[in-house]
């Protein structure tokens, strides 16, 4: 069922010192074998794209996907070069093959979910594709940040992205409530513009010191991050807070926190007494690695108040996206497109 | 066969009808993931009908049943007697027993409108107005490209293939153009799910379904006369170009109405008439009464599996298209059967 | 009741009809008789204003057809087509019944009288017991009076057949023309048939309409106007008129 990537690194003995060929086997569990060395790359999935330029190899980046281009709104601060790089793929994620021959990519990044894409790609390109995506899960962020910083020659600078994100987990695991005090808080998550599509695993919840109801539900297809509830079920649940995928521009929310508190369906709810319904960032088929750690503390503090007083979300965000991507501002720039100034400010 | 048997078997099938889909209701209310004591279930119903118990003593259950499984339930029942009687009626007057709404082009069609006013005008307008417009839209078209030789089946079959496949491309162009985050309900969407039936959506469809059922069962025997053709019909005093368009616009009317809030559910409109046909014959003034029922209960029954079956919910289409597929077929190959 | 043509045309391809005058005697059988591409049919029909005729060109109990709604024209002249198009397995009485249509409101269902002039047409075309029968299950000829007692049922006072002795064998030729002359004696219609065999024009028909090349050559009582030069002008081959038994055989 799930498709874990594990990683058999082994190096193949060639001029000394220099040529290491890299083997693992990916989410969709095919064995991939990349070259000694990585000057180009095609990224399809916006997770890869980040982690790249946060490892500083972004100028290895031939080819922007499409999603990147025109509906992220934060790359481009984050990366402004990509503003000047092709556009390879179409709205539906698929490449576009002559240009991506063109570019002469190395190797190519694509997304587990599209199954039948990744393997076209291979026959097509001849080229190394590895389909990665960590699905929610730190472990697997973590791994990718590890395998790429090797693949990419910047093991280093892997290995200090890799310390900062778990010093800050640790320092948040250590100050999150003990199972003797008021236990942890149950949390229902609507994600992906629909009241009862929930992921099966998300674990900024867990490590924010909550606990996601949906948690080892079967997925509703096999491979995918979530499944759909029955209405009644989020009532059997009765989750103490309630939290919604906010990683859209207001205009565009289908569901909204206005819209649980006043649906008449919900008001015996505990959270919606509460008034314990918030906005999340969530994820989609991808992450952003440095947007992870800012929700995880965000989710701490809204847990858990009492914790976390003076804490201000916004600056810590921007210091966070800097020591990732070394720019200034990111976080708050991101703010201002979703609005989340007036959510993460508790 | 006797006639006081047919008579009889027609009888009891009509109590049937009428009976059968209250008591569906009642075993469905009682079905569900949260777990709803028998007697708690009579006890809240009872309350709501009889009012006079104190509020302090008002039933925890009361939400559940009346909030969340009661509009969900009544969507099923109407959506359900929507389309199999828009499937009825439309093979009768078109006179081709292969036709229903999916294949003249109105199911896309709506959901079409739905989708454009999803994405484009967000919340704003209710689906059912664009939804309504586009499934007319498409059998227009449909009678269009069909030409004069709309009375014959094969025109009618593959002019609605055409139009069907049109509005599915020009919704494919609107996901191009959603950005993502709407594409990802719409999608979710268009596989046809009553798990968003609130009260505030059935305020507006039950109505109309309820209007265009009662018309088309009201017109059951001018079917007759409609379905033996445009010259004939003339000939034997009906105004057939009126009549012929009141029915394809009450027909298209109902399932649009039941598509703008469900998404697309298909075959209901097939499989159903074509059982009753089977059960007492072509004579639509027991056809179109029965199919509403049946098609109601059908609907009903499907979306309980749908949603109690599993953990997750299936979405209901895939359901009616895996029986409704092989159904399909059986029919084909039969289509010159007798009871056609 | 009387039918009146005056000044009808009617055209489709390269073919056209033109009948400037022909009057239809009532309580009676017309023949209208000519070879293949006379336009019998296309005069047929337009008299039945199945097909779309212009105003005053068919008159029928003195009102102008064209200018009636169909359910007012479906109560003066009922047509009976020569096989019915394809339809749906109904029962014989249900078919039947669709003949009420210009008697029952749109949003209501036949009546209990409805439902017995149905079967009075059933049993005046012979059809007793047929009721519960299924139409597609029936002969040829059988559904052909099933056709004719439904065209009955619409009680009009006139009927056009088009022609009804195709294909049957003769025991049914004979069953059909005799049901046509009971027609017109006893229930006072004003019976128009389409015939291509002349043998039963003769015998049946009170008038007789030759017709060739979209046009009436000659019309009247058999006996009035059938002549031999006639038949040769209408038909382009020699024919010979016999008087035998008392009645009058056409000989090829």
């Amino acid at each position: 069922m799930a498709f874990v990537a594990t990683l058999a690194g082994f190096f193949v003995p060639g001029t000394a010192g220099e040529a290491r060929e890299i083997v693992i086997t990916d989410d969709l569990g095919r064995v991939v074998a990349f070259p000694a060395k990585v000057e180009r790359v095609i990224s399809l999935e916006p997770e890869i794209t980040r982690i790249i330029v946060a490892l500083g190899a972004g100028e290895r980046l031939v080819g922007i996907d499409f999603f990147l281009r025109h509906h992220d709104h934060l790359f481009s601060v984050l990366f402004p070069r990509s503003k000047s790089l092709p556009v390879v793929s179409n709205q539906g994620q698929e490449l576009n093959y002559e240009l991506a021959l063109r570019l002469r990519p190395d190797v190519i990044f694509s997304s587990p979910s599209e199954f039948r894409m990744t393997e076209s790609i291979e026959r097509k390109m001849r080229r190394p594709v590895a389909a990665l995506a960590s699905m929610g899960k730190f472990d697997v962020l973590l791994r990718e940040i590890e395998l790429l910083g090797r693949i990419f020659g910047r093991e280093e600078r892997a290995a200090e992205l890799d310390a900062f994100f778990r010093g800050r987990m640790e320092a948040l695991r250590a100050a999150a409530p003990d199972a003797g005090g008021r236990g942890k808080p149950s949390v229902y998550l609507s994600f992906w513009g629909s009241l009862i599509r929930t992921p099966v695993a998300y674990e900024p919840v867990d490590a924010a010191g909550g606990r996601n109801l949906a948690a080892g539900l079967l997925p509703s297809q096999l491979g995918a991050a979530g499944t759909t509830v029955p209405v009644e079920q989020i009532l059997i649940w009765d989750p103490d807070v309630i939290l919604v995928q906010g990683n859209y521009p207001p205009g565009e929310r289908s569901v909204t926190v206005e819209g649980i508190l006043g649906d008449p369906r919900f008001s015996s709810l505990r959270a919606v007494r509460d008034k314990r319904v918030h906005y999340t960032f969530g994820f989609w088929y991808w992450w952003d690695p440095a947007l992870v750690l800012v929700e995880t503390l965000y989710l701490a503090r809204l847990f858990d108040p009492g914790r976390f007083p003076d804490f201000d979300l916004a600056e810590e965000g921007d210091r966070i996206f800097k020591t990732f991507y070394g720019t200034e501002g990111a976080f708050s720039a991101l703010c201002r497109t979703l609005k989340c100034h007036e959510w993460i400010a508790n | 066969m006797s006639g006081s048997r047919t008579r009889r078997t027609t009888s009891l099938l009509f109590i049937l009808a009428a009976v059968l889909p209250i008591v569906l209701l009642a075993v469905s209310l009682n079905m569900g993931a949260y777990p709803v004591p028998l007697k708690a279930v009579w006890t809240t119903v009872h309350d709501a009908l009889v009012p006079g118990r104190p509020a302090a003593e008002a039933s925890p259950y009361a939400d559940i049943l009346f909030r969340i499984r009661l509009p969900r339930l009544l969507l099923a029942l109407f959506a359900g007697a929507a389309l199999a009687v828009s499937g009825a009626s439309l093979q009768a007057i078109f006179k081709n027993p292969l036709v229903f709404e999916f294949s003249l082009g109105i199911s896309y069609g709506a959901a079409f409108g739905a989708a454009l006013s999803l994405v484009f005008l967000g919340r704003g307008m209710p689906a059912q107005v664009s939804a309504f417009f586009f499934a007319i839209l498409a059998v227009l078209l449909v009678l269009l490209i069909a030409g004069r030789s709309s009375s014959q089946i094969i025109s009618v079959l593959l002019s609605g293939i055409i139009v069907s496949a049109l509005f599915q491309a020009l919704l494919s162009l609107v996901e191009f153009f959603a950005n993502p985050y709407a594409l990802q309900a719409l999608i979710f969407w268009l596989m046809g799910s009553l798990a968003h039936a609130t009260w505030s959506d059935l305020s507006l469809t039950l109505p109309v379904i309820g209007l265009g059922v009662v018309i088309l069962i009201l017109l059951r025997w001018r079917m007759n006369v409609l379905s033996l053709g445009e010259d004939e019909a003339r000939s034997v005093g009906v105004n057939v170009r009126q009549e012929k368009i009141l029915i394809i616009v009450v027909a298209t009317l109902t399932t649009a109405a039941a598509t703008s809030v469900t998404g697309v559910i298909n075959w209901i409109g097939l499989i159903v008439p074509h059982l009753v046909r089977m059960m007492v014959g072509a004579d639509n003034r027991k056809v179109i009464p029965l199919s509403a029922s049946f098609g109601a209960c059908l609907l009903l029954v499907a979306d309980d599996i749908a949603r109690t079956a599993a953990s997750f919910e299936i979405p209901i289409g895939i359901l009616t298209s895996v029986v409704g597929i092989p159904f399909f077929i059986i029919l084909l190959k039969r289509s010159g059967k007798v009871w056609l | 009741m009387k039918v009146q043509v005056r000044a009808l045309t009617f055209s489709y391809g390269l073919f056209t009809l033109r009948v400037p005058e022909q009057d239809f005697g009532e309580a009676g059988i017309t023949a209208i008789v000519g070879p293949n591409g006379a336009g019998k049919s296309t005069f047929l029909k337009c008299a039945a204003s199945v097909l779309p005729v212009s105003r005053g060109a068919v008159l029928v109990g003195g009102r102008d057809m064209a200018g009636l709604s169909a359910r007012a024209r479906a109560r003066l002249a009922g047509y009976v087509p020569q096989e019915p198009s394809f339809t749906f397995n109904y029962q014989v009485l249900d078919f039947v019944l669709t003949g009420r249509a210009a008697f029952i409101p749109a949003f209501s269902s036949p009546s209990r009288r409805d439902i017995e002039i149905a079967e009075e047409s059933l049993c005046f075309v012979g059809l007793e017991g047929f009721s519960r029968r299924l139409f597609l299950e029936l002969s040829s000829g059988e559904r052909r009076l099933v056709l004719i007692a439904r065209t009955l049922a619409q009680q009009p006072a006139v009927l056009l057949l088009d022609e009804p002795t195709t294909f049957l064998d003769p025991r049914h030729e004979v069953g059909m023309m005799e049901l046509l002359r009971r027609l017109a004696r006893e229930k006072q219609k004003t019976v128009i048939v389409t015939l291509h065999d002349l043998d039963m024009a003769v015998k049946y028909a009170d008038d007789m309409v030759f017709m060739k090349g979209g046009a009436v050559i000659a019309s009247g009582p058999p006996r009035d106007v059938l002549s031999e030069p006639l038949l040769k002008a209408v038909y382009d081959i020699d024919m010979g008129i016999v008087r035998t038994n008392g009645r009058l055989v056409i000989v090829r």
